[in-house]
């Protein structure tokens, strides 16, 4: 029974290690551009704002990226080759309907974002990737938990698609 | 009723007109020892190599942000203040990372750019309700005092800092985010691709012969920021 505690421990204890292994870091820096506008997108212009600062904290979070630089920082020569940029624009914006949702249900009223992110390359302006995404939150909740929602679905979608392109090598 | 009811209802009126405040609470928080913070930028920023040495005799600093209290920088549960003006704040930061990288001019005679500050914003926007956002803004205008030749530099820092219940946490939180935010508006100047072009075209319009120096061009702030 003893041996089975050990064991159970050191099992534990060496799962846990593995999942806190740092996760490999894949370009050395990754510049972030405020997301444009199309017309009709009716957002106020603290959204992007929003939206551009939690973006930078998502993908700092996920560690794929030595630095993750501000709106038009300079890049040294040796770490172009290794740096990508994130352009982004709001293509469309429903703001959804609080009654429909009430009455309804099933997230009917939901207001509905979507998001087209073009991933370049810095030295040579290549489209890496680019990333669609659509997030969808309660009528009743401010721009900014949308901005939210939206920088951490494009860091989940980028972090999916450079760890597939590099599988794929 | 009898008079002593009177009595007390006038009281009670009497002191509800007096000092309304003192009965529901005022709003307007205090600066106090307790409610104070110290900000100042979490490190040194190393500037950008230019092709050219130059120094910057540093101005003014103006605040432009319209923000009636700009030293209270989160309003509820008794306010949080920082212990200087935004603008004292920032020209010390900015001092700070100009010296040891020799771009600080000892006086404006012998500068070769001098520099006016202007602060946009400086303390937290409005937020997820999650987390604090913090934001500063401001912008640099640069001045050839040869040419007379001038640009514009702008520079915005955000930082996102989680939520706190607790008073000292929260006070702990909006220090460091806007300590981050303040360094991180700092390298977007000090780094920025803006501050190479302009001190490019400022210093390239005073090395060219006498007669071929065109006219200052003005600001060439990103439009699309403004």
């Amino acid at each position: 029974m003893k041996h089975f505690w050990i064991s159970a421990a050191l099992l534990l204890t060496f799962g846990a290690m593995a999942q806190a292994k740092d996760p490999e870091q894949y370009y050395k820096t990754a510049e972030v551009k405020h997301y444009t506008k199309v017309e009709g997108v009716e957002l106020s212009a603290t959204f992007t704002d929003y939206l551009y600062a939690e973006l930078r904290a998502q993908l700092t979070k996920t560690k794929m990226f030595g630095r993750v630089l501000t709106e038009g920082e300079v890049v040294d020569d040796a770490e172009v080759p290794s740096s990508i940029v994130l352009n982004g624009q709001l293509i469309e914006f429903k703001k959804g309907n609080l009654a429909k949702e009430v009455i309804i249900g099933f997230s009917s009223g939901y207001r509905r974002l979507k998001l087209d992110t073009v991933v370049t390359n810095r030295s040579d302006g290549a489209t890496l990737f680019t990333l669609h995404t659509q997030v969808r939150t309660p009528p009743n909740r401010t721009e900014q938990l949308m901005a939210k929602a939206a920088a951490e679905a494009i860091a989940h979608e980028l972090k999916d698609a450079v760890k597939k392109a590099h599988e794929q090598k | 009723m009898s008079a002593k009811h009177h009595r007390l209802l006038l009281v009670l009126t009497l002191s509800l007109c007096a000092s309304p405040s003192a009965v529901f609470g005022n709003d307007d928080p205090k600066p106090k020892p307790e409610n104070t913070i110290s900000i100042h930028a979490p490190q040194t920023v190393t500037p950008q190599k230019f092709a050219q040495p130059f120094t910057i005799a540093l101005l003014d600093v103006t605040d432009r942000s319209g923000n009636p209290q700009p030293m209270l920088v989160y309003k509820p549960r008794g306010g949080i203040f920082v212990d200087r003006m935004p603008t004292d704040i920032l020209r010390e930061a900015l001092q700070d990372s100009m010296k040891p990288a020799g771009l600080l001019a000892a006086d404006a005679e012998s500068a070769d750019l001098t520099a006016k500050v202007y602060v946009f914003k400086f303390g937290l926007a409005p937020g997820s309700g999650l987390d604090f956002f913090g934001s500063v803004e401001f912008a640099v205008v640069l001045k050839n005092k040869k040419t007379g030749a001038s640009q514009e530099v702008r520079a915005a820092g955000t930082a996102i800092a989680n939520a706190a219940v607790l008073k000292k946490n929260i006070q702990k939180n909006v220090r460091e985010n806007l300590e981050t935010a303040l360094g991180d508006a700092l390298t977007n100047f000090f780094r920025g691709a803006q501050l190479r072009e302009a001190v490019r075209t400022l210093l390239a319009e005073q090395d060219k012969p006498v007669g071929v120096q065109e006219k200052p061009q003005g600001h060439s702030g990103n439009p699309e920021r403004l």
